[in-house]
């Protein structure tokens, strides 16, 4: 028997904003740490010296090599970047899909050998990836894994099916449900039986967290908030994780700032970056505003105008008809952008008005003869959402069922990188 | 990141959060693995946060390699002498583990420099408990005293099945390592990266540096080891150790150096495969653009841009939508 099998999987979720990383079989990832790679390309753009003698060429050369060592990822590289001006950043992964697999390549391999210091040779891999990537990404993940990294085996998840998986342990596992992931530069509704994604049904929302962040820069930009620019990107994306919450109604809202201004203004302080001067400021209406944009994305986005709850209505109109019971029962979310406060009440609320509008309606139109069944609406929210994927796959990849669905390494040499395009759907996923 | 650090980097983050948030307490039950095959468990309750239980197991020792109560030589020395009253080891250890260890927070230093040192230390364990036998044998050359085991092959575990050898010496130590992989492409290029090691000693400039030496076959000091050790795939590596190398401060480094001589070189040889792929895909999309660039006027203009072949094929339908 492969001795990796009797270690546990290291489960890896690369995400736009963030990369969870950790073991198989823990309630937590190790690090989350940004997704994000900080490359010293002093060497790269180097024109090449003509001739190649005298040890000149060799300290070139070996200034090269020592380059490509010199790289680091997750706030390192942020604060790296901030210090000296011969790092650039690199982020891999664009809304979800990765863009850049060369940078790629590096941040997994800083994610094993510098954070989770594990040798790649001795465990299974078990990585996500959205529900949108083509089957050539998964190729390359493929490729990289295993002849970079040597893997013995692996498994390439969709991110929303194991976010469902995730309800493994606090209720009785449930394939069936449609999955709301709110990440950082994606927002996904998708529609899971059985465990199988119904691409078909698939909806996409061109807003997530870094437009909240935006929204929220913008909103204290144009009050006038003294914060330094080159910082408020930052502060306005701290600000929304501390202060923001969701409300039931705007308006009431505004008149609730607006009466008690003391109780629901918050400062925020900070220093500045170049001269270390303190400076504070204040977060008012977008401590609501920020994450009513999925309620109303018509004030930040003249091209997108659907809230949320009409688009996972939609999408669950839009599966088979025998499986939207069973979807409207059992809406997930996921992603760190749902964390906000109230933001599952919220949701609930919503969808179940506009479910309930139209239950009301076939019933008039059926003149009353025959009433409908009512429809249960079931916004689910456990505490461990902002990293569900993570979790969901730490579940997974702890069942001895797991270990048989990888691809292996064998099979690799044998077949090639394409086997990676498909992932059977295993027991214990249903 | 050339070196492999010493501390390991989440069980330190785990002793930061915990001493941070005493009051509170964190429930907290982990478990992880690193290179080698060592393996961590962390456990701490809500009810008392001070204390934290500690496991560690440790790559399973060929038969040539003395254990003695599951533990290399010297490690129970090794653990009181480096942490004192903080850690207390409790026999028998947890079911599966070489070591369990009780950790009591409330008999950290109080002062922040000395607790944050220790906290370092006790993330530091892999290199106390299996470099203690390692570290015995280097302390006797900068010592006076009288010298034991000279000249004879001592087996020191390092990886699972697998061990090193140590030759002590009156005046120097001479530490070979027999070379595994397992991977024949990893095989040829971690041969070639320790050639290569071998003469970068020889540069100006790292005069003071252990001498080393690589061969394809067993050096004579491996006489008598058993039929695995000798087989290795990717030759031996020799180094020699004087009393320079191991006075003071310098003794930590090199203990962790040489107990990780292997993960470091497996580390390089996978940076080496990343590094030459990314060349590969470089040359690729450089070789399809002078393709597209070689292509008749009248078929690139009836072509849009985006349809240009591409690495990234594929990709590029799904990114639009
Ligand atoms: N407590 C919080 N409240 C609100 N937003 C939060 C909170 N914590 C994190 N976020 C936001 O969630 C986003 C990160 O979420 P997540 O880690 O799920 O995204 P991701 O997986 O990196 O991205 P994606 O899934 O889109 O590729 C960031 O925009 C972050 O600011
Ligand atoms: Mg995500």
């Amino acid at each position: 028997m492969d001795p990796a099998t009797a270690r546990p999987a290291v489960v890896i979720d690369n995400g736009t904003g963030y990369t969870k990383m950790g073991f198989a079989g823990n309630v937590e990832p190790c690090f989350i740490v940004p997704t994000v790679v900080a490359v010293n390309e002093s060497f790269v753009n180097q024109p090449r010296p003509r001739s190649t003698k005298g040890s000149n060429w060799l300290a070139q050369h070996s200034a090269g090599v020592m380059a490509d060592l010199d790289f680091c990822i997750g706030e390192e590289a942020l604060a790296r970047s901030k210090s000296s001006s011969t790092y650039n950043l690199s982020y891999p992964i664009k809304h979800g899909q990765v863009e850049n697999w060369d940078a790629m390549e590096r941040f997994w391999q800083q994610c094993i050998f510098n954070y989770l210091r594990c040798d790649p040779e001795d465990h299974y891999f078990l990585l996500t990836e959205s529900p949108l990537t083509a089957p050539e990404s998964r190729e390359y993940t493929g490729e990289i894994m295993f002849e970079t990294f040597n893997v013995p085996g692996l498994y390439i998840a969709v991110q929303p099916v194991l976010a469902l998986a995730a309800g493994y342990t606090t209720s009785k596992c449930e394939m069936t449900g449609v999955v709301v992931d709110v990440g950082d530069g994606a927002t996904h509704v998708v529609p899971v039986a059985d465990g199988y994604v119904i691409g078909s049904s698939i909806k996409s929302i061109p807003i997530s967290g870094k437009d909240v962040t935006r929204f929220i820069q913008q909103l204290m930009r144009e009050r006038g908030e003294h914060v330094p620019p080159e910082d408020s990107f930052e502060v306005a994306r701290k600000v929304k994780e501390m202060y923001c919450y969701t409300c039931s109604d705007i308006v009431k809202e505004f008149n609730k700032h607006d009466k008690e201004p003391a109780k629901y203004i918050k400062q925020w302080r900070g220093t500045k970056p170049k001269t270390g001067a303190p400076y504070s400021c204040d977060v008012g209406y977008e401590r609501f505003l920020g994450p009513e944009v999925f309620f109303n994305p018509e004030i930040y986005s003249s091209d997108f105008s659907t809230p949320l709850p009409d688009v996972i209505d939609k999408c669950i109109q839009s599966a088979p008809i025998d499986t939207r019971r069973a979807l409207y029962k059992n809406v997930v979310l996921s992603g760190g952008s749902t964390m906000f406060k109230d933001f599952h009440r919220r949701l609930q609320r919503d969808l179940k008005k506009i479910v309930d509008a139209r239950v009301l309606a076939s019933d008039a139109r059926l003149g009353g003869q025959q009433k409908a069944q009512p429809v249960e609406v079931n916004v689910v929210s456990h505490p461990i959402q902002r990293y569900a994927v993570w979790f969901g796959g730490s579940v997974l990849a702890s069942t001895p069922e797991f270990f048989t669905a990888c691809h292996t390494k064998a099979e690799y040499e044998e077949c090639g990188a394409s086997i990676c395009r498909t992932n059977p759907v295993f027991k214990g996923m249903y | 990141m050339i070196l492999l650090q010493c501390p390991c980097r989440y069980l330190l983050q785990v002793l930061k959060t915990q001493v941070q948030n005493l009051e509170k307490g964190v429930e907290l039950d982990c478990q992880w693995v690193e290179f080698d095959d060592v393996r961590y468990h962390i456990q701490a309750t809500v009810k008392n946060p001070n204390i934290l239980l500690l496991s560690l197991s440790l790559p399973t020792p060929p038969p040539e390699t003395v254990f003695s109560g599951g533990l290399p030589q010297g490690a129970i020395e090794a653990i009181k002498a480096a942490y004192g009253v903080v850690l207390q080891i409790l026999d028998p250890p947890r079911d599966g583990f070489n070591l369990t260890l009780k950790l009591n927070l409330s008999k950290m230093p109080p002062d922040e420099e000395h607790k944050q040192a220790l906290l370092v230390k006790i993330a530091s364990i892999r290199e106390v408990v299996l470099g203690a036998p390692l570290r015995a044998v280097l302390k006797q050359l900068v010592s006076r005293g009288v010298k034991s085991n000279l000249n004879k092959l001592l087996s020191l575990v390092h990886r699972p099945n697998e061990s090193f050898f140590v030759v002590p010496q009156a005046d120097k130590v001479t530490v070979i390592f027999p070379m595994h992989f397992k991977d024949s492409i990893d095989t040829v290029l971690a041969t070639s990266f320790l050639q290569e090691f071998v003469e970068a000693r020889r540069t100006a400039g790292l005069g003071n540096a252990p001498p080393c030496l690589w061969s394809s076959s067993p050096p004579q000091e491996l006489k008598g080891a058993s039929e695995i050790a000798l087989s290795a795939n990717a030759g031996f590596v020799s180094f020699v150790i004087f009393p320079r190398h191991v006075e003071g401060r310098k003794m930590d480094r090199t203990v962790w150096s040489l107990s990780t001589f292997h993960a470091y070189v497996s580390y390089h040889v996978k940076c080496s495969e990343g590094f030459m792929h990314t060349r590969m895909r470089r040359r690729v999309e450089s070789l399809i653009e002078a393709l597209d660039r070689a292509k008749p006027d009248s078929e690139r203009a009836d072509r849009p841009a985006k349809n240009k072949l591409s690495i990234k094929d594929g990709r590029g339908s799904f990114n639009s939508r």
